[in-house]
């Protein structure tokens, strides 16, 4: 044993410099798996804590009734089952209230929402001018409200409300309070008041419309779990629940995708920083093969030989993973810095440091991974003979090797074992390893195939050309090694690339921040022309962009009657009257054009009015009901038939949502006289004050015309994806750098293997300019084909993920796929080329006479 | 996947009371084809008869929000009619979130042809909005007089604030109809959702819409002021 040690330590000093690469090698791509980790646990969290304040709990029961005492105990014993660890009750109601002050009579509307002391159990209300929010503030009689209800009624902080039957102070404004969740729109501002005060208004009794809600907070395990028992239970009490991960609305959803992609990221990073230090541990292997048959001549046994190596590669493992732990600290703890921290946004409020998680795997992966890999071909140290160092002549594979054949079998065993545990799920592990596995076998299989492809140039006259083609299909050299290696890391990264341009492509529509924010509906007929000066003077001067601030829609209401084809498909009207899906009131409108978020799918659009009705349906109702082209539809449009032919199919953006979304659009002329009225979608004044005015004009003269404002609503949308998007970004370069360095390690390492060639070919007379040409041309063809294959590979996995993943429309991005070819060939054939820089300089004599 | 979009047209446009999910309703919509459909409420541009008509303005109550077609409230009236050996057709002009605004402007679309009498059941989305009481007024009192002018007879059908409004709104809102009752001397059902509104088991999950059997009580409600109208003089 101390000679094994002591050996180890002596190979160790004799051959630091190679050692101190492979050393590095390790520690980049340790590093890479613990930074990159690290920060997708560290944008889990901010992720997981937005989402908690949306809904302001864990666990959210809510009901439009009251609770009944069944509900109650329901409720009661599921979150003691769970464990529940605090709770609080809120009650929201829609009220009139108008000052005391008997000067100003005017009555608003409001949506009330009446807290206890706990409230919220997530987030923070965030008052005007830095105050602090206490419940002590509500407490007897007061009340917090939103500016634009002070511009609305006149009042100011300080004044007092009257709700229902008694009256409340104002006390503070609010700016932002958790709990607005994301679906509600209310046709008043917000105001909070202690739920302790609430019977004293008497607005609650018989006939009234509250909505009761349970806030409930329980450890993160029991989640799912309970909401799921609780949903089940009190299905029969009207009530429903909710966690803060139900995906039921656009937020979840996003933020489920963004936390499937990042871990599908984590997982990726995990193979390819593997795949680094497995090539590195291999090809350093190889090296030691004269060395061994030097000691195999002074009499070392196999045995001890394999310990020597495999504790020399564990320590360096080891010592490697342990510094890229280092390295992801210093990287990760510089990303505040890298982002500027933007004030108020949520990657800002991120807590970036290393998790204990991301370091273990990682320094687990690389002394795993390192001496794994190094197993396999040092089990060929039994067969290397001593006469090899005599003859020089390159290890090969004797007969079928079955001790190597169950360590490598061994080794996938452990590999899936980490991909498990890196996925947390067997299945995962498995699924992944099956897959790599496969892919590693497209990637040999497709690289000879393309080396076959183009041997043809190594019979070409110019000699770099034809030396590094030959060298490509020469015995022993590193040809697969890199094929396997760069084209895996190119199919990864290209891949992450993609998904990410996609992922992005998909949230960057509800980002976008010119969208309307407002909606005004009922507009009657007769206002039309005095709301469009209104609107135009109110809003006009933003028009300049081209692109209207409002839009003003007329809608009515239609029912399907009938339907029926050029051929009757009477089985397909029944189906439709049996689900009766097509049955209810839908809204309907006309117009001449086509709007920027639709798009003709079959038929022809109509060209000005005409008398003969003709509609378009949306492409959903040509799939779900079988209404095609040509077909004709009855409408019952308020106690009138109309019978319209359908002329064109449209497939409607519904994400884009400017103009909103019509399953049926008429051509004009036929409802020119129905009663219709109109709906506007706008964008606002900016600012509260100017939209509290603004609104507060607009109903002034136009009573009937509600407004309804979900500036607040959008704004939390666009925060929140815009931290996902800054975060998918973010990790999508954390990806391409640390491929790169990955890549890097794992193309350098070969050049051990180009020594000795470079200085047979000198001696016999190449130029040293001649072997660059070589090398470049070597490593560029290589890497050009490993990122062919990477990038080909890598359409199909953005494939596969945005589908069954993400849950996305698959986009390609051509311009990334072609732009990972030509990055990485050229990102190959320099780094070749640089790393075997002391190749090229080295005296021919020395590399010959001895290493 | 619907999106926020349509989760805004769905909240703004369908009915407010239905709330911001476009959900797929009358499951159960047992419709007979609308050429047999002699109490549905879909008449045919081409067998619009010459029976005296009936028509009933109203919102989402009367549109039968989440029921199927015949069981509407409207629906129900006509078969009691039928049943009474009453000649009448009964027309279903409710448009869910239609506001007493939206009923005055399409007055004159809905009294098409030989209307006798007309039902006026609006004001539960101007309640439901908080829309001024002034305004409810000023709009149903366009109505009556339109219909006045043209001889048909007017029903009026009461309709209350929720509580939650408070007790000044609510009572102002209450007034509005049996003033306008007397003002113009016309009929009136005092309160449309009477033995309805607010008792759980007669309404659907979202506590606003009746079910099929409070319908039959809305029905109800309105035959007792209707039948004594549409029943022929003397009897």
């Amino acid at each position: 044993m101390r000679f094994v040690l002591r050996m180890a330590l002596r190979e160790t000093r004799a051959s630091w410099r190679r050692l101190l690469f492979f050393f590095v090698c390790i520690a980049v791509g340790v590093a890479a798996i613990v930074a990159l980790r690290s920060v997708i646990q560290n944008v889990r969290a901010v992720f997981g804590r937005e989402a908690r304040s949306l809904i302001a709990a864990d666990v959210l029961v809510s009901t439009n009734r009251e609770w009944t005492p069944e509900a109650r105990a329901i409720i009661e014993r599921r979150l003691a089952e769970a464990g529940a660890t605090a709770r609080t009750e809120t009650i929201e109601t829609s009220t009139m209230v108008r000052p005391e002050d008997q000067a100003k009579p005017v009555a608003r509307m409001v949506e009330l929402e009446a807290v206890e002391a706990a409230f919220p159990l997530y987030g923070a209300v965030e008052l005007a001018d830095g105050r602090r929010y206490s419940h002590a503030l509500l407490a007897d009689h007061g009340m917090l409200v939103r500016p634009e209800l002070l511009t609305a009624l006149g009042v100011a902080v300080g004044d007092r409300l009257l709700v229902g039957q008694a009256a409340f102070t104002i006390r503070g404004v609010v700016l932002e309070e958790p709990g607005r969740g994301t679906g509600q729109f209310s046709l008043g501002p917000r105001v909070m008041i202690d739920l302790a005060d609430l019977d004293s208004a008497r607005l609650l009794g018989f006939g009234s419309r509250a909505n009761r809600q349970l806030l409930v907070r329980v450890a993160d395990a029991r989640i799912d779990r309970l909401t799921a028992d609780l949903r089940r239970d009190l299905r029969s009490e009207f009530a429903s629940a909710r966690s803060f991960r139900s995906t039921d609305d656009r937020i979840g959803r996003n933020f489920e995708r963004a936390e499937n992609y990042l871990g599908l990221v984590g997982l990726i990073i995990v193979v390819l920083g593997g795949i680094a230090v497995s090539s590195v541990t291999r090809v350093f292997v190889l090296q030691k093969v004269r060395s061994i048959a030097v000691l195999k001549c002074v009499g070392a046994r196999t045995r001890q030989i394999f310990a020597i190596y495999m504790v020399q590669v564990g320590a360096l493992g080891l010592a490697g993973s342990l510094l890229g732990v280092l390295a992801a600290q210093a990287a990760v703890a510089a990303i505040p810095w890298a982002l500027g921290s933007p004030p108020g946004s949520l990657l800002g409020k991120a807590e970036y440091r290393v998790t204990w998680s991301a370091a273990s795997q990682g320094v687990a992966i690389g002394v795993l991974v390192s001496t794994l890999f190094a197993i396999v071909p040092l089990l060929r140290v039994r067969l290397v003979r001593p006469s090899l160092l005599l003859r020089d002549e390159t290890v090969q594979g004797g007969p079928r090797d079955w001790v190597r054949a169950a360590a490598a079998a061994a080794v996938s065993g452990a590999i899936v074992a980490v991909a498990a545990w890196q996925a947390s799920s067997l299945e995962a592990g498995i699924i992944v390893c099956l897959g790599f596995a496969g892919l590693a076998l497209v990637l040999l299989a497709a690289g000879r195939a393309l080396i076959a492809l183009v041997s043809p140039l190594a019979r070409t006259g110019w000699f770099p050309l034809r030396h590094a083609m030959l060298h490509l299909s020469r015995p022993g050299n590193q040809t697969r090694l890199i094929l396997l290696a760069v084209g895996l890391g190119a199919f990864f990264i290209v891949g992450v690339r993609s998904l990410q341009a996609s992922l992005l492509d998909e949230l960057s529509v509800e980002v976008r921040a010119d969208g309307p924010d407002m909606f005004l509906l009922d507009i009657q007929r007769d206002q039309v022309g005095g709301l469009t000066r209104l609107l135009g003077e109110a809003l006009g001067t933003r028009a300049a962009a081209g692109d209207l601030a409002f839009a003003l829609i007329p809608v009515l209401r239609a029912r399907v009657t009938a339907v029926a084809g050029r051929e009757v498909r009477l089985d397909g009207v029944d189906e439709v009257r049996r689900h009766g899906s097509l049955g209810r009131e839908y809204t309907i409108t006309y117009r001449d054009r086509l709007e920027p978020n639709e798009r003709l799918v079959r038929g022809r659009w109509w060209n000005g009015p005409a008398a003969d009705p003709e509609v378009s349906i949306e492409q959903s109702l040509e799939e779900r009901f079988g209404i095609h082209v040509g077909d004709r539809i009855r409408f019952d449009v308020l106690g009138r038939g109309v019978e319209a032919r359908v002329s064109s199919v449209r497939d409607v953006e519904w994400r884009d949502s400017r103009n909103g979304g019509f399953m049926f659009v008429f051509r004009p002329g036929v409802f020119d006289d129905a009663p219709q009225t109109y709906v506007a979608p706008l964008r606002g004044p900016e600012g509260a004050a100017a939209r509290a005015r603004f609104q507060h004009d607009l109903v002034g003269r136009f009573p009937n015309v509600s407004v309804i404002d979900f500036r607040e609503i959008l704004e939390t949308i666009q925060d929140v994806m815009a931290t996902v998007t800054l975060a998918i970004s973010v990790v999508g370069g954390l990806v391409l750098v640390s491929g790169a360095f990955i890549l890097v390690g794992a193309v350098a390492m070969t050049k051990f293997q180009r020594v000795y060639e470079a200085a047979v070919f000198k001696t016999l007379g190449a130029t040293t300019r001649a072997i660059a040409a070589m090398l470049l041309i070597e490593y560029g063809v290589l890497g050009m084909l490993a990122g062919l294959i990477g990038s080909s590979g890598a359409v199909a996995l953005t494939w596969g993920v945005s589908r069954y993943a993400l849950d996305m429309r698959w986009r390609l991005f051509p311009g990334e796929h072609a732009g990972g070819v030509a990055a990485t060939a050229a990102l190959v054939a320099v780094v070749g080329a640089l790393a075997s820089l002391d190749v090229l300089r080295q005296k021919p004599l020395a590399t010959l006479r001895a290493e | 996947m619907r999106s926020f979009a349509i989760a805004v047209t769905a909240a703004a446009l369908l009915s407010f009371g239905c709330g911001r999910h476009d959900e797929p309703m009358a499951r159960d919509a047992a419709a007979p084809a609308p050429a047999t459909a002699a109490g549905g409420s879909a008449p045919e541009g081409s067998s619009r008869n010459s029976r005296p008509r009936i028509v009933v303005l109203g919102d989402s109550l009367t549109a039968g929000l989440g029921l199927a077609p015949a069981d509407a409230y409207p629906s129900v009236l006509q078969r009691r009619l039928d049943d009474a050996g009453l000649n009448y057709q009964v027309e279903n002009a409710g448009v869910s979130g239609d506001t007493s605004a939206g009923g005055a402007s399409r007055i004159d679309w809905s009294l098409d042809g030989d209307v006798r009498i007309l039902l006026v059941a609006l004001g539960g989305n101007d309640a439901l909005r908080g829309l001024p009481p002034e305004s409810l007024e000023r709009n149903l009192a366009r109505i009556i007089e339109r219909a006045r002018q043209r001889g048909i007879t007017v029903i009026l059908a009461g309709m209350e604030a929720p509580p939650n409004y408070g007790a000044e709104y609510a009572k102002r809102f209450h007034d509005v109809y049996p003033t306008l009752a007397a003002r113009y001397g016309v009929a009136l059902v005092p309160f449309l959702l009477q033995g309805v509104a607010g008792i759980e088991r007669l309404n659907q999950p979202d506590g606003i819409h009746p079910t099929a059997e409070g319908a039959r009580i809305l029905a109800d409600n309105v035959w007792a002021v209707l039948e004594p109208i549409a029943a022929p003089q003397g009897s």
